[in-house]
Parts: structure tokens; C-alpha cells; sequence
């Protein structure tokens, strides 16, 4: 884990603390959800495994340049950086997160503070991760990404890849309960 | 979730659709909501209308046809519709919709000429896109080319795999509510598809019979769902129909129960079924039963006193014996025939009858015509 990060991260490792994994294996693909994506550049083009690194692949926006992402958990997680790329001109570049918010919608989202929110760089944008506020994500059921527009201004927005860094918390995994049997 | 936009303004009041745009409109959203809710439990419709003084949200997204069915009554046409007004605020009321997540779909009726632009038109439907949200569009009364370029400018706007229509029903011999019936807004698109069509047929009907159910087959549905329809429309008219009632039920009385022969005694058809139903027999029956209820209702009290009121009621009906007792006979026969109600067991009890009709003014306990209908009576019951 420590190895990709390091090579996605380029030059500025000194982000990625000891002990973060990709939280891909902990996103709840049933409950992913995307406003305003076009239908033939979903969110699993950037955010999936194998689909993330194939270039060709894209997550695009649909009738106008904002994304509206919603990630759930299937355990808390703590999160600690997010790695968003994308070409120069369509890809983002204001970003706001929110934990735990379910549900929101366009006409909503800028009715309630971010934890934290971020003006994506040329350096972020291929391949530096954004540090996120690590005590307001501390305790994270669901993330929400909102892509407020692009580094260029155009109609589209196009997002290659999704990563999301972090940490899981102990959570009990309902599956694994097992009954007691009595003897 | 659905919320289903009606056009309530004065072009409705065209009668190019029978039997008027409105109506015809009208039809078409109970059918739709009927067929929802019955596809699927959980599904939500809520009703607004776009013109009268303002674009009104009648219900919020529920999945009680009841509550649904109850609002649209009484609806009046007037005024101008605000169509982007009217999708707005529907956007607005999805948006509070108790599961978040239900698709959100819109159906408007377009019946109105199109006062907006068409880049406003085609703004809306991305925003409504955007924030994933279903249009279907019923282009139904005014035609002109303008109004159907900008809706379909609307359309292609919203439409996102294919998950919003549009029809457009121009004026003819076909109800607007059966056209629409084999349209995607009642086949839909991963909403229960088949079942919902299912729904919609069995609710609308596709066949040539009236409301759509063979009286054969479903007799009992067949005649609720006139019943129901019928009793409506006449219930404004009650006053004025009773006397043409009159002069008609016995001829109409005649054909049901017996087919052919005008017997004064009906006892022996007590059990035939109703299987094509007169509408007036019908509007008389409630008519019957209401007074019925209210004669025994005062019986109960106190005989004595309201023997002048009964009067009054029964002398409404008619003047002479020979109807009142075809009357009763009918209305006891519906009521054994239907639900059960708190008329059926009082009626069933001969003993009480038997009192009530001695009591009744004009008629004599030792008629025969009197006795032979009391011992149909207790045949009846046996």
C-alpha cells in the first residue's frame, strides 16, 4: 500500500503518513451515487480499481460542470487525504466535502459548511493528494465529494481518478457475528 | 416518487375531448395514480395543479390513492397555467419526499399553448437532469407546431436514457386515458413495467367495453367501477332525475329481473344477478336506500312523532302502492346483494320490516301484494 501511494504521490510522499491505506475496499459500491453524471462516464470510471487507471476511462459531468458525489462506508473509516486527477483544462478544481451528510442535492449542498474544501492545484490534479482537516473526518459513515467547477470554466467537467486515503476504525462487522451455541 | 402536474385552466374547458379536456385530464390522473400505487406498495403520487390563482400543491407524495383520488375532487377550471412555475415547484416537492430514495418523476399535462420560452423550457430540463429527476409530458388540447417544438425542446433537454417521454394526444374517439394506457408514462421504464401496465389495464381498460372490465367476467368489478363512476355524476343531479326515475324503473326493473314479463311480483328473481346494471337503477337504489335509512332511523327514535316526516319522504317517491313496493323490493334485494351494512341486517330481520312497512303510510298489511313481498322477504333471508 505504502508503495503505490508513494508512486501516485510523485515528489511530495511526505503527505501520505505511515499506516494510510486506499479505502477502496471499504466503499459500499451498492449505495455510490452520482448527480449529474453523464450516463456513458459514470463514477465508477474514477473511482473503481482498474477502471481508475485506464485513462481512457473518465467520470463526466453531465448538463453542466458540477459533480455531485456521494460515497457511503461499509465501516468507519478515518479519512486522511483524497487524490482527485484529471486532465489540465476539464478537471476539477473546487472541491468541498462533506462527512456524514446523506442525501444532499445541488439545490442544497452549499446550504450546509464543508469539512473542509479545497482549490485543486495543477500539482493536485496529477497525482499529489490533498490533505484533508484529519479531526473533522475522524468518524466518516459517508463522504460527499462536491466538484463546484474546473480549472478552466468549461461546460464539462472529466475526472480520471478518485482515491480516497484513510484508516479504518474497530467496527464490529455484523457479518462476522456468530451465534453462540449452547452445549 | 410522482408528482403529477394538472392543467386546470381555461382552455380545459373545451369539449374536443369527451366530455370536456378536463375531465378527460382528470380520468387520466386517477388512472395513473391507481395504477402507481398498485404496482408497487411503496410507490408515493403527489398532485398539483398549474393554473386557478397559482400553481397549488393539492398532496405531497403518498401512497394513499384514497387521500390522492379525495383531492382531485371539486377541482375548478379557471385562470392561466405557469408551467415552469409548476415544475419547479413539483422539483421542490420531490425533493421533500420521505424515501430519499425513490426516483423522482414529474408527469405534466400540457393542455395550455406554451407561453415560455423555449431556452427557459430546455434550462429547466437540466436542472431537472442534473438533479436526476423523470419528465413525462402529456401534449394533449391546444396544438400548434410552436407548442410541440418547444416540448419536445423540454424533452430532449431532461432526457437521460431514455427515462423521459412525451405523447402527444390529439382530439379524438378515444379517451385520453385509454391512448395514454400503452404510452411508457403508464407502461413506465424499470417501475414494475409489465405489472404496472398490468395495473393500469385492469384499472383503465383496453377493451371495447365500457370502464374496460367484461361484465361477464368480473361482473362484480364491472359494476363497482360504474357505481362508482355513475354515482358522481348523478348525485348533482338527484333531485331532477328522481321523477324521470320513476316513470323509467319499472320498465328498467322489468328487464333486469325478469327480461321479458312485467309480473308485479318479483319474489320469484330474488336471487338473479346484477350483471349489466342500469345506471338508474342504480342512482335509485341509493336515492331508495338514503331514504330507507333515514325512515328507519326515525322508526327508531320514535315512531310516533315522525310519521308526518316519513310521510313526506315516501310521498317524494311515489304516489302509489304498487311503486313503493317495487321500490323496497329493489332496494332490499341491492342491499343483500352488496357489502354488508348496517341496513342489510336490519332489513334481514322480517320482524322489523314487517313493522316498517306497517308503519308506512299508504300501505296495507293485508294487501296481497304486501304479503306476498313480505314472504319474499323471509325467503330471501332463509
Amino acid at each position: 500500500n505504502r508503495e503505490t501511494a508513494a508512486m501516485s504521490g510523485d515528489s511530495t510522499t511526505s503527505v501520505l503518513q505511515r499506516g494510510q491505506v486506499d479505502l477502496h475496499d471499504f466503499v459500499d459500491w451498492s449505495g455510490v451515487e452520482c448527480l449529474n453524471q453523464s450516463g456513458s462516464h459514470s463514477i465508477l470510471n474514477a473511482l473503481k480499481k482498474g477502471y481508475r487507471e485506464d485513462v481512457s476511462l473518465n467520470l463526466q459531468s453531465d448538463a453542466d460542470e458540477q459533480l455531485l458525489i456521494y460515497i457511503p462506508f461499509t465501516q468507519v473509516v478515518k479519512l486522511h487525504s483524497v487524490l482527485i486527477e484529471g486532465q489540465e483544462e476539464e478537471a476539477p478544481k473546487t472541491v468541498k466535502l462533506f462527512a456524514n451528510r446523506d442525501h444532499m442535492g445541488f439545490s442544497n449542498v452549499n446550504d450546509f459548511p464543508p469539512s473542509d474544501s479545497s482549490i485543486l492545484s495543477t500539482d493536485n490534479i496529477k497525482g499529489q493528494p490533498v490533505a484533508v482537516k484529519y479531526v473533522k473526518f475522524q468518524n466518516v459513515r459517508s463522504l460527499t465529494i462536491f466538484i463546484e467547477d474546473n480549472q478552466s470554466g468549461s461546460e464539462i467537467t472529466r475526472v480520471q481518478k478518485i482515491v480516497l486515503y484513510g484508516t479504518t476504525v474497530e467496527t464490529t462487522d455484523m457479518k462476522g457475528l456468530k451465534k453462540i451455541e449452547d452445549h | 416518487a410522482t408528482i403529477i402536474c394538472i392543467d386546470n385552466s381555461e382552455w380545459m374547458r373545451n369539449g374536443d375531448y369527451s366530455p370536456n379536456r378536463f375531465q378527460a385530464q382528470a380520468d387520466a390522473v386517477s388512472l395513473i395514480c391507481g395504477a402507481k400505487t398498485q404496482s408497487n406498495p411503496e410507490n408515493t403520487v403527489g398532485v398539483l395543479t398549474m393554473a386557478g390563482k397559482g400553481v397549488r400543491v393539492l398532496v405531497t407524495p403518498t401512497s394513499d390513492l384514497g387521500k390522492i383520488l379525495a383531492c382531485m375532487h371539486g377541482l375548478e377550471v379557471g385562470g392561466e397555467v405557469n408551467l415552469a412555475a409548476g415544475i419547479q415547484v413539483a422539483q421542490l416537492a420531490l425533493k421533500h419526499r420521505q424515501n430519499k430514495k425513490q426516483q423522482q418523476r414529474i408527469i405534466v399535462f400540457a393542455g395550455s399553448p406554451v407561453k415560455h420560452e423555449k431556452k427557459v423550457l430546455e434550462m429547466i430540463g437540466r436542472k431537472l437532469k442534473k438533479n436526476s429527476v423523470a419528465l413525462d409530458i402529456v401534449n394533449f388540447g391546444e396544438e400548434d407546431e410552436e407548442k410541440t417544438e418547444k416540448l419536445d425542446g423540454l424533452l430532449s433537454a431532461v432526457n437521460n436514457n431514455d427515462s423521459s417521454h412525451i405523447v402527444h394526444v390529439p382530439a379524438g374517439p378515444n379517451a385520453l386515458s385509454d391512448v395514454l394506457i400503452s404510452t411508457p408514462i403508464f407502461t413506465g421504464d424499470g417501475e414494475g413495467g409489465s405489472g404496472f401496465a398490468a395495473a393500469a389495464a385492469a384499472a383503465g381498460g383496453v377493451s371495447g367495453f365500457e370502464f374496460g372490465v367484461d361484465p361477464n367476467l368480473d361482473p362484480e368489478l364491472a359494476l363497482a367501477l360504474r357505481v362508482s363512476m355513475e354515482e358522481e355524476r348523478a348525485r348533482q343531479e338527484a333531485a331532477a332525475k328522481k321523477a324521470a326515475e320513476e316513470a323509467t324503473k319499472q320498465v328498467n326493473a322489468g328487464d333486469q329481473q325478469e327480461g321479458t314479463s312485467q309480473d308485479v311480483t318479483m319474489a320469484e328473481n330474488v336471487n338473479s344477478e346484477t350483471s349489466d346494471p342500469e345506471k338508474k337503477i342504480h342512482d335509485l337504489m341509493d336515492d331508495e336506500n338514503a331514504l330507507l335509512q333515514q325512515a328507519l332511523a326515525m322508526s327508531m327514535d320514535d315512531s310516533s312523532s315522525t310519521v308526518a316526516v316519513r310521510d313526506t319522504d315516501m310521498s317524494d317517491i311515489s304516489a302509489e302502492d304498487h311503486d313503493l313496493q317495487l321500490a323496497l323490493q329493489l332496494s332490499v334485494q341491492d342491499i343483500d346483494e352488496s357489502e354488508e351494512t348496517e341496513m342489510n341486517k336490519a332489513l334481514t330481520d322480517q320482524s322489523f320490516v314487517s313493522s316498517i312497512l306497517a308503519s308506512l303510510p299508504g300501505v296495507d298489511p293485508n294487501d296481497p301484494h304486501v304479503k306476498d313481498l313480505l314472504a319474499s322477504i323471509q325467503s330471501q333471508s332463509e
